[in-house]
């Protein structure tokens, strides 16, 4: 009964996954593909398992972003999730202009915060689930990737 | 939690949503449901035997008792006359060892 009803529940939200998935991968939609078939087998084999403390959409979120950076590590072309650096960004946005490439130009953890809250709806607490963060350190990263992005945002406006 | 001021970035992120609703993804993966038994393998390794049973080369057991030995001897009487006494016995029966020929002829 819990395995249908959990199912029904990953099909709704699959188009969304999909899309978070592909955030995760840097906008590599097909590392995105593959992260996401990794995720639905874990959860088919138990490997990851929903204990109902949170719900689907937060857990299912934290899955597919543990096994992205578990994918890109393996790949060598990240240290470690807890190590992700925020490092310093420049003052100029990037010079390709479109959404993804801005948001590529953000430390990682602001990308993510932005993504969550702005296009799927989240809240902060839910992205502190979602990242393992404590919910000051994720406002942090809010507040100054809003503040980055939205410089980014006019300063392109101003150029075009 | 969200002011004016995030009205352009909200803008901004549905522009990205609209862009992003072209882009084709993977349709869910319906997992397989298991088909139950499959009927066809007890069928067939039943067929197999019952097939085995009627070609297997049978040994044809042999009923027939063992084979007698009969025994002609030629004795004397009490008159000198030579006797042919014909006996039959069976294997055990008549079993001698290889040698007792030794007892008597030495």
């Amino acid at each position: 009964m819990k395995k249908h009803w959990l199912e029904t529940i990953l099909k709704e939200l699959h188009s969304e996954a999909y899309h978070w998935s592909r955030q995760c991968c840097s906008f590599d939609e097909d590392r995105a593909k593959d992260v996401l078939q990794l995720v639905y087998l874990k959860i088919l084999e138990g490997k990851a398992v929903y204990k109902e403390k949170s719900q689907v959409k937060t857990w299912l979120f934290s899955v597919i972003r543990f096994t992205a950076y578990e994918e890109l590590r393996k790949e060598g072309k990240n240290t470690s999730l807890d190590h992700l650096a925020d490092m310093a960004y420049e003052d100029d946005p990037p010079e390709n202009d479109s959404h993804e490439a801005l948001l590529q130009a953000l430390p990682e953890r602001q990308k993510e915060v932005l993504l969550m809250v702005f296009y799927h709806d989240m809240t902060l607490e839910q992205c502190a689930e979602v990242m393992q963060l404590h919910i000051g350190t994720v406002r942090t990263h809010y507040d100054r990737g809003k503040k980055k992005l939205k410089e980014w945002i006019e300063k392109t406006r101003i150029e075009k | 939690m969200r002011n004016e001021s995030d009205r352009e970035i909200q803008s901004f992120f549905d522009q990205l949503k609209e862009k992003d609703l072209k882009i084709d993804f993977p349709v869910f993966p319906e997992p397989t449901k298991p088909s139950g038994i499959n009927w066809w393998i007890p069928f067939g390794i039943a067929a197999s035997l019952a097939l085995g049973y009627f070609l297997w080369p049978q040994q044809k057991q042999d009923f027939n008792p063992p084979a007698e030995v009969i025994i002609i001897t030629l004795e004397k009487d009490e008159n000198d006359n030579q006797q042919i006494l014909i006996e039959e016995k069976t294997y055990l029966e008549t079993w001698e060892s290889p040698t007792s020929s030794l007892l008597t002829e030495y």
